[in-house]
């Protein structure tokens, strides 16, 4: 048996989005069953499945990092606050 | 249940025919709610008995119309609950108590491999809504097919489970053939164009279609092997399944739903 995440897409317009997981023992039976335990109210109109050991996934410590680099937010309020700073400075 | 006298009792004792196994393939499919395999499996299994009712629903209303009775929902609860048991046309097949899910695994594989076929003939009926109702049928039918494939080729593949399967097959592969058992008189079915060929024609291709899944159908019978003489004969777990089915029911028959 394999884990299999599943993601369902809506109506051509948002993305896939990740719905849920399953326990499958094959491609096929994943689909079939996903399809019942996840679109079975026409939740969305595409739907893929993946086992999650095909899941190319990084360590949490790969990612960490970038959590605490505030200088790489592009915030348009701060920089217009600075521009403004400026501006009176000058003025 | 008299037929008008304008409508030949052919097309009504088929609708029916269709109907009823429709319907009691449905009730049985919901004995497993709950109690299936596994969760997946269950809202999968369910989701087909619902669909099978679904399409008994739309039959009954069919055969209620031919009998000049507005299909109310509680026109289709007296047609579907409320007959004597001789008035029923269904095969012996989805009579039958299952034992355990092998069982009824297999069933459901017969079932929907036979019911596709059926489902066909009446595809480019003469009546518009019985075809109407067969291309919708027959998108549903693509999904219980896969569902019952996708399982079996897996069991199949494994040594216990496909001795288990096996033996599921060899008392339930026997009441296949009941399947293809005419009622008295389909020909006028066949003459009035509401199914392109006989319900027997389909004996043949069922007994191909067995053969490849399990590996040998001499076993599953003929109609004139096991016959129901005509779909008019019930076995010894009918009585008791339409009593599980009827239990609510029964409580209370005027109950408003």
């Amino acid at each position: 048996m394999h884990v299999y995440e599943v993601f369902v897409k809506k109506d051509g317009r948002d993305e896939f989005r990740h719905v849920g997981a399953l326990e499958a023992a094959n491609d096929d039976l994943a689909l079939v069953l996903a399809r019942e335990a996840y679109l079975r109210r026409a939740e969305g109109d595409r739907m893929w499945v993946v086992r999650r050991d095909h899941v190319v996934a990084a360590a949490d410590d790969f990612v960490d990092p970038n959590a605490d680099k505030p200088h790489r937010h592009h915030d348009g309020a701060a920089v217009a606050a600075r521009r403004k700073a400026a501006r009176q400075s000058q003025g | 249940m008299p037929a008008t006298a304008s409508e030949p009792q052919g097309v009504r004792e088929y609708l029916l025919a269709f109907a009823d196994d429709e319907h009691l393939m449905g009730q049985q499919h919901t004995e497993w709610i709950g109690v299936a395999p596994f969760l997946e499996e269950d809202l999968a299994f369910s989701s087909i008995g619902q669909d099978e009712l679904g399409h008994a629903a739309l039959l009954y209303e069919l055969v209620l119309e031919l009998d000049g009775i507005d299909p109310t929902d509680t026109a289709i609860d007296s047609i579907a609950f409320g007959r004597p048991s001789r008035y029923y046309r269904c095969c012996h097949l989805v009579e039958y108590t299952t034992r355990d899910w092998a069982e009824a695994l297999v069933r459901h594989w017969i079932y929907d491999t036979f019911e596709e076929m059926r489902w066909r003939l009446v595809a480019g009926s003469s009546r518009p809504r019985l075809a109407a109702i067969a291309r919708k049928a027959l998108q549903e039918e693509a999904f219980h097919r896969r569902h019952a494939d996708a399982l079996l080729d897996k069991l199949l593949a494994s040594p216990e489970a496909r001795e288990r399967i096996l033996e599921a097959f060899e008392t339930v592969g026997p009441l296949a053939g009941g399947l293809c058992e005419p009622v008295v008189g389909e020909a006028e079915v066949i003459d009035e164009g509401v199914a392109a060929a006989s319900t027997g024609s389909l004996l043949e291709p069922l007994q191909q279609a067995i053969g490849q899944r399990f590996g040998y159908w001499d076993s599953i019978g003929s109609p004139a092997a096991n016959s129901q003489g005509g779909r008019t004969v019930r076995s010894a777990d009918f009585e008791p399944l339409m009593a599980r089915m009827r239990e609510v029911l029964d409580y209370d028959p005027e109950a408003v739903w």
